[in-house]
């Protein structure tokens, strides 16, 4: 993905910035990639959230259980983020 | 009383840092408190795009890397009038809480002592910053390995904001719900609180001595274990590789 050509979505936690860069295809998350000053652990379970964020339909609901499934799985903490503020910024890159 | 290994590395390259760092937290030398000054350099933190976060056609002078913590850009320009510290210990005890933000807390108490000795009004302000007066003068990182903890953090004594907007691209929302305008409001220095230069050694002692009565233990001068050194020489390629710095 040429991120420095799709649209960002930007959403500031309690926790730190989240900028959001998303491509769907047939309503749904073709590619996605974060980046931020946010903190999140343990780190690498970030890749697990994108990756798990594939293929999921392009709507508020499905992205945050998506994302909360996640948390869930590899035990994330995030101090100050949770999976809405995830969510909030992939939406406002779809919206964008 | 407990002792502590103390380690100062001086002015570094940060790619040879950010492994020694990354090595201390995996090795076998116990609890350390070190200190290092960066030469003109950008650290990414972990989750951090360098072609999103940075402009890197101003960015050409500057020695670029990630490190293994989250949290946002470490900025040094060429004045190298930085203070930056790590702390690894283990998370078995009441000195570490397992709560991160209880744990930079304690931790970031270091750095408020130290700006109380000279007088200024410093807080913890969550998750991870210390202000004078609603100003930021230390940023920190915390990251886990296996019980364990390695705090990074900065003490700005001087810094220049204008190159630092010139080198990022920090967005308006950054900013919103801060009560400030701009970063130009939001960032203080040491120099610039006190109103003249502090000698950088003489704030390190009060560092170690303000580490030393919170944590109530002793500081022993070391160096780097045998085991260290050889985490260290594996994990220097990663940290100088444009697949970590620019993935």
């Amino acid at each position: 993905m040429d991120i420095l050509k799709t649209k960002q979505g930007i959403h500031k936690s309690r926790g730190g910035l989240i900028r959001s860069f998303v491509s769907l295809e047939n309503g749904k998350i073709k590619e996605i990639t974060i980046s931020g000053d946010f903190f999140l652990f343990p780190e690498d379970a970030v890749f697990k959230i994108l990756d798990n964020l594939k293929g999921t339909p392009a709507s508020r609901e499905e992205i945050h259980k998506n994302i909360e499934e996640t948390y869930e799985q590899e035990n994330i903490q995030s101090p100050g983020t949770s999976p809405s503020d995830f969510t909030e910024s992939i939406m406002k890159a779809l919206e964008a | 009383m407990e002792e502590w290994r103390f380690i100062d590395f001086g002015l570094v390259d940060i790619r040879d840092m950010m492994a020694m760092d990354e090595a201390i937290l995996k090795g076998d030398g116990g609890n350390t408190f070190f200190f290092w000054t960066p030469k003109k350099s950008i650290i990414l933190g972990y989750f951090q795009k360098a072609e999103v976060e940075l402009n890197l056609a101003q960015c050409r002078d500057y020695t670029i890397t990630r490190r293994i913590s989250g949290g946002g850009i470490a900025f040094s320009d060429d004045r190298c009038r930085q203070i930056n510290y790590g702390v690894v210990g283990t998370i078995d005890n009441e000195l570490f809480p397992l709560d991160i933000i209880d744990s930079y807390k304690q931790i970031c108490g270091i750095l408020i002592d130290t700006l109380v000795h000279y007088g200024l009004n410093a807080a913890f302000r969550p998750i991870n910053d210390v202000v004078v007066e609603s100003r930021k003068i230390s940023g920190n990182a915390q990251t886990r390995w296996e019980g364990k903890l390695l705090q990074n953090g900065t003490l700005l004594l001087d810094f220049d904001i204008e190159e630092m907007l010139r080198i990022s691209n920090i967005p308006k929302e950054k900013f919103m719900d801060k009560k400030i305008a701009s970063i130009r409001e939001g960032l203080t220095w040491l120099d610039r609180e006190l109103g003249e230069q502090r000698d950088m050694e003489e704030v390190k002692e009060i560092m170690k001595q303000k580490f030393k009565e919170r944590f109530r233990v002793r500081l022993k001068p070391g160096m780097l274990s045998e085991k260290e050194k050889e985490l260290t020489e594996a994990l220097l390629p990663k940290y100088y590789s444009p697949e970590w710095i620019y993935r």
